[in-house]
């Protein structure tokens, strides 16, 4: 088959439909980037969706948890293995994208005789300045961006997901209360969930605001907080809706 | 470095370090070797908020003074610290393999590793150093100090090691390095006569407490820096308890000791 360039590429196309299908069925999440610090929401269950990769990165991700989990424990590998034999402050989310994560998932996308990865990502990393921080959207084929939005919002297919980044860029009030932010974001996953549509028959805010909570009944909802400034070395701080005061009934 | 000692745990950073060939401490000897810097006094003392971890901040190479800034007790992560006593450039790297290492195993783990598990990773490095221990050119004999989050609310514990690696659990106090003994003579007394006792004493009477050691500890022994407000050089003192781990400015311990 890889003689024959047409089968290859076929066979490729045939991957990608196969990834993009399985992902559909993802929980969305979501990455915001403000004054003091980023925020990374999404909703599974429990240690499942956001991840601290090391002292200033944090993931999110939707895709097939064991895939996840491949990519967290190598992204955690090669930070860790960078800050041991240089230092902390030499571990960047750049060199770990464009030289470790990227190159492997490529390779791994465009070998047709062997399993692809399931997943698609954000990754984050805080800096000393808001202007300086970054948010990498990863996918499953290695390809990657960095992006410049104040929110990012990772779903499939990426039609919708754009229709969400886009809404919440465009309503998102400028606020620093964690709290109110998420309300919005829990909004945003719960129109994503649902499959209806960011323009037409858009649901009312009681409708997301209700809609939101009832999903929650068997799931968890999974926060993660880069603090830009901290006592600590380690920025990453879970936090819970209840840490929030954010109720769900 | 050798393959770690021991059964290799799951996650353990050490155990990734020997995947890679990679190693943290080197164990040859050259009989050209420098003159060491060391010397110390580091203690730990429960009181009513916590353990309180105090080091003076003097590193000498014989008779000469090499500085009088260093910090000897050490945030390793959120729930312990490690106090340094013997030779810094192995105390030092000891410290680095503990935080990359503990960081290492809560993040990829997904929970932290056990107060237990903490005491032996640093005595299986001390057990690791033993050729430099045994030719006198590399001897660390730390205090640890950890959060058991068995219990509710978490009560944080102090440990001390001998130089092989064994470790002991300090049910009062414990002091190391080469000013330790007049500090341990001090709190003993204070815990067996004093008034108040170090575990019945506030922040502010644990800090004073704690200044006025070193001050006595360096009348006696000229490797340990004592305290002097008149040049604003103060201890590296840091608190453990359920809530964490806080460090003391010099501007709180100058007005506690004026207090």
């Amino acid at each position: 088959m890889t003689e024959e360039p047409y089968r290859w590429l076929e066979a490729v196309e045939n991957r990608r439909e196969y990834v993009q299908d399985q992902l559909k069925g993802g929980s969305p999440a979501f990455g915001v980037k403000l004054p003091d610090g980023i925020l990374l929401l999404g909703v599974g269950s429990g240690n499942s969706k956001v991840f601290e990769l090391f002292d200033r990165h944090a993931m999110t991700a939707l895709g097939h948890p064991a895939d996840i989990e491949k990519i967290r424990q190598a992204a955690i590998d090669a930070a860790h293995m960078e800050a041991f034999t240089r230092a902390p402050e030499d571990v960047s989310l750049r060199r770990l994208i464009s030289f470790g994560l990227s190159p492997q998932l490529k390779t791994n996308f465009e070998q047709i005789f062997s399993a692809p990865f399931i997943v698609e990502m954000l990754l984050a990393e805080i800096s000393n300045t808001p202007e300086t921080d970054l948010l990498v959207r990863l996918h499953y084929d290695g390809g990657f961006q960095f992006q410049s939005s104040r929110v990012i919002a990772v779903g499939s297919p990426a039609t919708t997901e754009k229709a969400a980044q886009s809404w919440l860029n465009s309503n998102l009030p400028e606020t620093t209360q964690k709290a109110e932010i998420v309300e919005w974001l829990l909004q945003a996953w719960w129109v994503l969930r649902e499959g209806k549509s960011f323009t037409e028959n858009f649901p009312s805010e009681t409708e997301r605001k209700a809609g939101w909570r009832e999903a929650l009944t068997d799931r968890i909802v999974e926060i993660g907080w880069l603090a830009r400034q901290s006592q600590r070395v380690a920025r990453y701080q879970p936090l819970s809706l209840n840490d929030l005061g954010l109720k769900i009934s | 470095m050798s393959e770690p000692q021991g059964i290799a745990i799951a996650g353990d950073f050490l155990s990734l370090l020997a995947a890679r060939g990679g190693g943290p401490l080197k164990t040859e000897h050259s009989a050209a070797a420098p003159v060491q810097t060391q010397a110390t006094t580091v203690f730990a003392f429960h009181f009513a908020d916590g353990v309180l971890m105090a080091g003076d901040r003097r590193a000498t190479a014989g008779n000469v003074i090499v500085t009088d800034k260093i910090d000897k007790v050490i945030e390793i992560d959120a729930t312990s610290v490690l106090a340094i006593a013997g030779v810094p450039a192995t105390a030092f790297e000891m410290a680095r393999v503990m935080q990359t290492s503990f960081e290492y195993y809560r993040r990829s783990q997904l929970q932290p590793l056990s107060l237990p598990a903490k005491v032996r990773a640093l005595a299986r490095l001390l057990r690791e150093n033993l050729p430099m221990t045994m030719q006198g050119v590399g001897i660390v004999v730390p205090l640890f100090a950890g959060l058991d989050q068995t219990v509710s609310p978490s009560q944080p514990q102090i440990y001390f090691y001998d130089p092989l690696g064994a470790q002991f659990q300090a049910v009062g106090y414990a002091a190391s390095g080469s000013g330790s003994g007049t500090i341990r003579s001090i709190l003993s007394f204070q815990e067996n006569y004093g008034n108040p006792r170090p575990s019945q004493m506030n922040l502010q009477q644990a800090v004073q407490f704690t200044l006025r050691l070193l001050i006595t500890a360096s009348e006696f022994d000229s490797a340990t820096g004592g305290v002097n407000p008149e040049t604003h050089t103060y201890a590296t003192i840091k608190i453990l308890n359920a809530s964490g781990i806080r460090s003391l400015s010099a501007g709180e311990q100058g007005s506690f000791l004026k207090s």
